[in-house]
């Protein structure tokens, strides 16, 4: 069977990815660049998801608060992400077989589609969000599963620092 | 120190101790959270800033988070205060986790006082700088304050 293990060892052969995983301190400071910009990222996301399940925000209609932090959120997910992939880079193995590394990926992939059918439905029947209830309990509904699958997501990141099962 | 000791020897810190689910459940709580706190901190000051959230006044946004902010902050201590009492004798000894209290200590006066008079004032009142100035100091705090935390477990 074709296998990407030997894809991962060489990368982390490869003198870059070596320098940061050896480093005193380039992992700490990847690793805390990416803590940080994730709670940006996540943080305005479930500003988003209570103002869709109608917990809060619920002064201003869905739309400008959309438009108002879709900019912002896009601007902490480029640090995230890239900080993201350096630090699976750097050290590809560990990450390969770490359980939690696979389920925090599958989440951001179920997180993606659910955010991406958002969007799209969101900016395609504008202007219509607030008066329509069958929109509004889409609305609902990828604001509920949002906030499931970001809390989830948190929680996976952090357990990654665990090895059970492996 | 008795305080330390006295938290030290409490049955709940014990069965913190002793139980890898329950350290893990707390500690993890304690991440959503805080990225729920920083959600209701930052929608804040970026509105502050000038960006963001920009139809809506200030005061609206900062009324509506102040609710997110209560309940999350309130879910952060109460998952944090079980992570130090468990560890009081390491943790009274960290220099990064008095550093962290300090400037959590530093945040939480600010937002209780200036930021929240500058966020509920009528747009127009005061000169512009002032908001951007309450926002930008507002954000560098409460980034420190997680950034910090996160610090603890490298450097203890």
């Amino acid at each position: 069977m074709l296998s990407i293990v030997p894809a991962l060892e060489w990368l982390e052969a490869l003198a870059w990815t070596t320098a940061i995983r050896e480093s005193a301190w380039g992992y700490p400071i990847i690793e805390t660049a990416h803590v940080a910009s994730i709670v940006a990222f996540a943080g305005l996301v479930i500003m988003m998801d209570l103002r869709l399940v109608g917990l809060a925000f619920t002064h201003a209609p869905l739309m400008q608060i959309q438009r108002g932090l879709f900019p912002w959120q896009m601007a902490a997910l480029v640090p995230s992400t890239a900080t993201g992939v350096l630090l699976c880079v750097a050290d590809p193995l560990r990450y390969y077989g770490n359980v939690f590394f696979r389920v925090k990926l599958v989440l951001l992939a179920l997180a993606g589609v659910n955010a991406l059918v958002f969007h799209l439905m969101a900016y395609r029947t504008d202007g219509r969000w607030d008066e329509h209830p069958q929109v509004v309990a889409g609305a609902w509904r990828a604001g509920a599963v949002s906030l499931v699958l970001w809390s989830a997501i948190i929680v996976s990141g952090r357990l990654i620092a665990f090895s059970w099962f492996f | 120190m008795a305080f330390i000791e006295w938290c030290d020897g409490l049955a709940m810190s014990q069965a913190y101790r002793e139980s890898l689910w329950l350290f893990t459940l707390t500690q993890t709580l304690h991440l959503v959270a805080i990225t729920t706190f920083i959600g209701a901190i930052l929608i804040v000051d970026l509105r502050l800033l000038g960006w963001g959230l920009v139809r809506q006044s200030p005061a609206r946004t900062a009324r509506s988070a102040q609710r997110i902010l209560l309940w999350a902050g309130l879910a952060v201590l109460a998952t944090g205060i079980p992570q130090f009492t468990a560890n009081a004798l390491s943790y009274s000894r960290s220099p990064v986790f008095e550093f962290k209290m300090c400037l959590l200590a530093a945040a939480l006066v600010f937002t209780a006082t200036l930021r929240r008079r500058v966020a509920a004032a009528d747009e127009g009142r005061l000169p512009v700088w002032v908001p951007r100035t309450v926002g930008a100091v507002s954000l560098a705090l409460w980034m420190s304050v997680a950034i910090s935390g996160r610090f603890i477990t490298y450097y203890g």
